[in-house]
């Protein structure tokens, strides 16, 4: 049986991902498994080695592929870097890192387990709820740099952490809204415990002295509850006095603080009837819906932290004499030379000192594909360097680059994004008028009848229309919508974010990289010479090797996607072989070369192959497509277009069913904007758009009344989802656009957003029904308060009983829809 | 109902000590991580962290 799995590998066994032809191997529990790299493989054996191969039965979830090459953390051991991220503990060090691969237990334990094998590891905690492991280390014993070496092998590759500071924060917070909660739990039980012993007296019979003992005793438990457990609450309150506005936050405070003052004044006077049971259930119930729905919430700006990537960031000076010295980004001057390696980003605005260089510019304007800059062109900060390194002399550092000068469009634009009033805001404050004016002409009436009895039927009345379900009624619904989102893949990061998507009505698209991928169009692909799509796709694939730009990305996903893998003779050169041959490796590697402009060649399989512009790889005329020949010869001609995602006409569908006006808004030009769109028969679009006229567009739509969202990728797309009153963001987009958003879209993308909307949507109407359903209760509870017919017990059992119905009623939009 | 002056009181002291524990796990961390440790069970440790002194 494990013999079979083995023979018929369906993936790599670390990762999952597709294997190529020579796939290394390696015995694992007895079996002998295939992997899609070295860098698994290499995983795979240590993790055996050290006994730890249980983390493959244990894991729910597979692990990300592992990096062939060893990433170099030397950067981290920066003076500047462990300065603001590490702190010193007894014996050592402390560092908090990320990892975007902690994705369950089995993770957790693998971390936990690998790191405390090293020499000079204090201890561990791999945390898989928030991606996070803290690692304390004493640095006389051991580097740091070896530490994240070993996760980074692993397929764990650390990413820096928020800062000290924040890192410390959050877990302050954390542990306080436990303590908080715990406290709430433990107190609320033990004081209806004591309230039960005074409901029981039905008859009046319990004598005075024992009765007040009880209360006195009730008064001491429930103090705690309401001031340390109900902070937040009180802390609402007093906001909302100052700031002069009725929010549901007042609401709650004042009937917390109502409950419990009118008990300690009968406890002090020997009053009728003392309610402390519900002010204490009332801060354990609300206290536990915010909870869940802050801390569903946070799970997801958890994810985000680690999505957004963050290594130390350094740049390469080129000195006098030619040598290279590290620097802080920060202290780039106007005038440097820098060199830029490929793959990395552009640290600063500057001149080409080179005679060409391909550059990636998708994030900062929307074109899809490298474009050339020759010596002398200027290139901005933020875009990134394909294919191999270049060097450039810096015009501008810092606040003046393009890069800051969208940031701060982006900061620009979230303070003028357009609020909505919230709906359970607007309640509070109907609600509070009406208990305000009916407890006035209850204690008129009453004054006018029976004095004496007046205070204590109005006390009675506050306490019973105390709006327990309806200040539940938001946070519930909210928790389970967004715990509903994150099991779809829809991140939630902002407080208000679903409530203002059910109010959308026009979404604006980024058209690369939302629409459309750099794709191949593999029924497209002509060959010469008799080989078949399939060989000459796996050699093309062979030459990018781990080529980082969309080309080479391209043509991987194209060669993955064929029926089966054709096998290319001998080592290819680029990390298939077995990994007991490292040798193959090194043959194919002398003529391999990136040629800027052109092509690629490289040796697969002992033949000798170009790859590229048409004049380059074989020899004809240059037509636009992507030619593979051995520079003299065509074998292959691929054309290389942009693709609508596969899922992009469903989902724009769905979204028109929804009733949301569509437009397309692109950095790319005129005729590649106006096919998609035509494509997924949307009517309205515009092209080559700077973020300055996209966001112009955003604000021009909200003036007129519209609730806009907006979905997009890129650093140019970031001022937009900042201004627009909702906005998506990709998980695998810029960092930028993370912080912009309000929600993030993992997975399936496309999909999500009209998911979300349709979720958005159910959770209003959940929240009005809500709403609507406590506002009855209080309406058909008042008359009788008003009357002094409600016995405390009756009024605590009714106050549970809403309360719970609001709770059900909002669990149900967890229950998954399609 | 005097036994009640002995036993209310014993009451809040254990609920006292219930809040003190709880503060003082919670201040340790134990409630900072609550899914990974859920698979401990599962686990047959392989390599107690002792060993990692002796070598």
């Amino acid at each position: 049986m494990a013999a079979l799995v083995a023979g018929l590998p369906s993936g790599c066994f670390h990762c999952a991902e597709v294997l190529p032809a020579q796939a290394p191997t390696v015995a694992v529990d007895g079996v002998t498994r295939a992997f899609c790299c070295d860098g698994c493989a290499a995983a795979a054996l240590w993790i055996r080695d050290a006994g730890l191969s249980q983390y493959y039965r244990l894991r729910r979830d597979e692990a990300r592929r592992v990096s062939a090459e060893e990433e170099d953390f030397s950067a981290w051991m920066q003076p500047e870097i462990l300065a603001e991220h590490a702190w010193a503990v007894p014996g050592g060090m402390e560092i908090v890192v990320l990892s975007a691969g902690l994705r369950c237990a089995a993770c957790a334990w693998l971390v936990d387990q690998a790191l405390m094998r090293e020499n000079g590891v204090l201890d561990v905690t791999a945390n898989a709820a928030t991606g996070r492991i803290r690692l304390r280390w004493n640095p006389s014993a051991v580097d740091l740099s070896k530490l994240l070496q070993r996760l980074g092998a692993l397929g764990f590759a650390p990413v820096l952490a928020t800062g000290t500071a924040r890192e410390r924060t959050r877990r302050r917070e954390w542990r306080r809204d436990v303590l908080r909660l715990g406290l709430a739990g433990i107190g609320a039980m033990q004081a209806m415990m004591f309230a039960e012993a005074l409901y029981l007296d039905t008859a009046a019979q319990m004598p005075v002295a024992t009765r007040d003992f009880l209360r006195w005793t009730t008064l001491l438990v429930s103090t705690p509850v309401v001031f340390i457990a109900g902070w937040p609450f009180i802390a609402g309150l007093l906001r909302g006095l100052r700031e002069r506005s009725a929010t549901m936050d007042v609401l709650a405070g004042a009937s917390i603080l109502l409950a419990y003052f009118a008990s300690v004044v009968e406890t002090l006077r020997g009053g009728g009837q003392v309610w402390f049971d519900a002010s204490v259930m009332f801060v354990f119930l609300l206290l536990t819906a915010r909870q869940l729905e802050q801390w569903a919430r946070r799970r997801a700006t958890l994810c985000v932290d680690a999505l957004a990537q963050r290594r130390p960031v350094f740049a390469q000076r080129e000195e006098g004499d030619g040598t290279l010295t590290r620097i802080a980004t920060a202290k780039i001057r106007v005038g440097d030379v820098l060199r830029v390696d490929a793959g990395d980003s552009v640290p600063a605005d500057g001149v080409l000192l080179d005679a060409q260089a391909a550059l990636d510019e998708a994030l900062l304007t929307g074109e899809a594909l490298p474009v050339l800059r020759r010596r002398g062109d200027p290139i901005a900060a933020g875009s990134n360097c394909c294919e191999r390194p270049l060097r450039l002399r810096v015009v501008r550092v810092g606040g003046d680059t393009r890069l800051a000068q969208l940031v701060r469009l982006l900061e620009q634009a979230q303070t003028q994004r357009p609020r909505l009033a919230r709906a359970a805001d607007r309640a509070a404050r109907q609600f509070a008028n009406g208990v305000l004016i009916a407890a006035v002409l209850v204690f008129g009436a009453w004054w006018w009848w029976q004095p004496a009895r007046a205070f204590e039927v109005v006390l009675a009345l506050l306490v019973i229309s105390c709006p327990c379900a309806l200040a539940l009624a938001l946070p519930a619904a909210l928790a389970a919508a967004t715990d509903a989102l994150a099991r779809r893949g829809v991140l939630v990061v902002r407080a208000d974010a679903v409530e203002v998507l059910a109010a959308v009505d026009t979404l604006i698209l980024d058209k690369t990289g939302t629409l459309t991928d750099t794709r191949l169009a593999r029924d497209t692909v002509q060959t010469f010479g008799g080989m078949t799509c399939d060989e000459v796709l796996a050699i093309a694939a062979s030459l990018q090797g781990d080529a980082t730009h969309p080309l080479a990305a391209a043509f991987r996903a194209a060669a993955a996607s064929g029926p089966e893998l054709p096998r290319v003779a001998s080592g290819t050169g680029q990390g298939t072989g077995p990994i007991a041959e490292p040798g193959a490796a090194e043959q194919a590697q002398i003529p391999c070369g990136l040629r800027p402009g052109l092509g690629i060649e490289g040796c697969v399989g002992g033949r000798h192959y170009r790859l590229g512009r048409a004049d380059f790889a074989a020899a004809r005329d240059d037509d636009g497509a992507v030619w593979l020949g051995d520079g003299q010869t065509a074998l292959a001609r691929f054309s290389v277009e942009q693709q609508l995602r596969a899922n992009a006409a469903a989902a724009v569908a769905t979204l028109q069913q929804l009733n949301i006006s569509i437009e397309i808004s692109t950095g790319d030009s005129a005729e590649a904007a106006a096919a998609v769109a035509g494509q997924l028969g949307i009517n309205c679009w515009r092209a080559r758009q700077t973020p300055e006229d996209k966001l112009a567009r955003a604000q021009a739509l909200q003036r007129a009344g519209h609730v806009v969202s907006m979905l997009g990728d890129g650093i140019n797309d970031a001022p937009v989802l900042a201004g627009a009153s909702v906005s998506f963001a990709f998980a695998d987009g810029a960092a930028l656009t993370h912080r912009a958003a309000d929600l993030v879209l993992t997975g399936n993308a496309l999909a999500g957003v009209a998911h979300s909307i349709a979720v958005a949507r159910r959770t209003r109407r959940i929240v009005r029904q809500n709403l609507v359903w406590a506002a009855t209760y209080n309406v058909v509870a008042l008359p009788f308060a008003a009357l002094g017919w409600v016995a405390p017990w009756l009024a605590a059992l009714g106050m549970a009983g809403s309360s719970l119905f609001v709770v059900l009623n909002a669990l149900r939009l967890s229950r998954s829809h399609t | 109902m005097t036994i009640l002056l002995l036993l209310v009181p014993l009451a809040v002291l254990l609920l006292a000590a219930a809040v003190a524990a709880f503060v003082w796990a919670v201040r340790h961390g134990q409630f900072d991580d609550l899914d990974t440790p859920a698979l401990a069970p599962l686990l047959e440790d392989a390599a107690p962290p002792l060993q990692r002194h002796a070598d």
